[in-house]
């Protein structure tokens, strides 16, 4: 018989993470954004790439710029423009260097450490069993062997599919977003808890 | 914003991981049967655990967070569709996101096929979103 967590030691140490994820990473915790992070590992290397020079030398976008300006219109018109009104318009290019992204091998790793966490969880507890099935309801409800994992890559396109179109996920909406009363993430996790209450009765009810 | 070394990075996230694998996993998240029971209001315990999470987190924005602007995922035509898809997937697979990893680790081979499927998903939805929707998404990055 699995012993698992009283609902408060769970929520307090959902909180924890919740909160030491935003102190540590000041970006709230959202798993769907991890997969959408490693799914498109080439753009986010494209980007990244498009953006080193800017990193290098904040003033590179604006040096460029002003040497295009001299090869165009000639010194004199240039320094006409620069010392006019407007002049000092050079400063945005600081602004422009973005925040440093999480590269997406930092995602892998995230993910890599999820697994290896509910393996520790299940190994201390004495419950790791390599296993096929996902337990005793779902034989019920959805039967064993391949169309029930058939089924499995269906629901998970589903799941990917769906967090990527809502923006989120659990994690994300749930969690991060409920908590601070975002309107999307409360009505978006609404309507996914109440779309999954709905066909668990409708599988329950198929499968009697 | 402190500029982090990549090092640094890997260490934070892979202590998140850790941390949040094997909460979900104690939680109980991670079975099928548990998550089931919550979608079915036979057990309420998963239930209370969201909701106290929820409440606790929002006390932690409250005191840690005070002045600081956190950015908030903008309402678009995906929002409420998406969410539809998601959680007819979350109840034929009891995962979302983050479980069928754990899963995984918890010896339930058979979310391996979860994982293809989100993986698909993922990929599948950026083409279409690439080519047809031209709202923005907001996701967390």
């Amino acid at each position: 018989m699995m012993n698992y967590w009283p609902w408060w030691l769970g929520s307090l140490a959902l909180a924890a993470i919740a909160i030491g994820f935003w102190l540590l990473l000041r970006r709230p915790l959202g798993v769907s954004g991890s997969w959408a992070n490693i799914v498109g590992w080439r753009e986010a290397r494209a980007v990244a790439r498009a953006e080193a020079p800017l990193r290098v030398n904040a003033t590179a976008m604006g040096d460029a710029l002003l040497a295009a300006t001299l090869a165009e219109f000639g010194e004199q018109a240039t320094l006409q423009s620069l010392s006019g009104p407007g002049a000092g318009a050079k400063s945005p290019s600081k602004t422009i260097s973005p925040p440093a992204r999480a590269h997406w091998s930092v995602h892998l790793t995230f993910f890599a450490a999820m697994l290896v966490g509910g393996f520790i969880a299940a190994t201390l507890n004495g419950t790791f069993a390599l296993r096929f099935d996902l337990g005793p309801v779902y034989t019920q409800l959805f039967g064993s062997g391949w169309h029930s994992w058939l089924l499995l890559m269906f629901g998970g396109g589903l799941v990917g599919f769906g967090t990527q179109m809502a923006g989120g996920c659990t994690s994300g909406h749930g969690l991060s977003g409920c908590s601070r009363l975002v309107p999307a993430s409360m009505l978006a996790t609404a309507i996914f808890f109440a779309t999954a209450v709905g066909v668990s009765f409708l599988a329950q009810v198929l499968a009697r | 914003m402190k500029k982090q070394s990549a090092v640094v990075q890997h260490l934070v996230y892979g202590l998140f991981g850790l941390a949040l694998g094997f909460s979900l996993s104690r939680i109980g998240f991670a079975s099928y049967s548990q998550v089931h029971h919550m979608f079915v209001f036979s057990d309420l315990r998963l239930l209370y655990t969201f909701a106290g999470a929820v409440v606790l987190t929002m006390i932690g924005f409250l005191v840690f967070a005070h002045g600081h602007s956190i950015p908030s995922k903008p309402f678009h035509p995906g929002t409420i569709p998406g969410s539809i898809l998601f959680g007819v997937g979350w109840a034929l697979t009891g995962s979302c996101p983050a479980i069928a990893i754990v899963q995984l680790g918890e010896g339930q081979l058979a979310a391996a096929f979860t994982l293809l499927g989100i993986l698909f998903g993922v990929w599948a939805y950026r083409q279409v979103h690439a080519q047809f929707f031209h709202w923005d998404r907001g996701a967390c990055e």
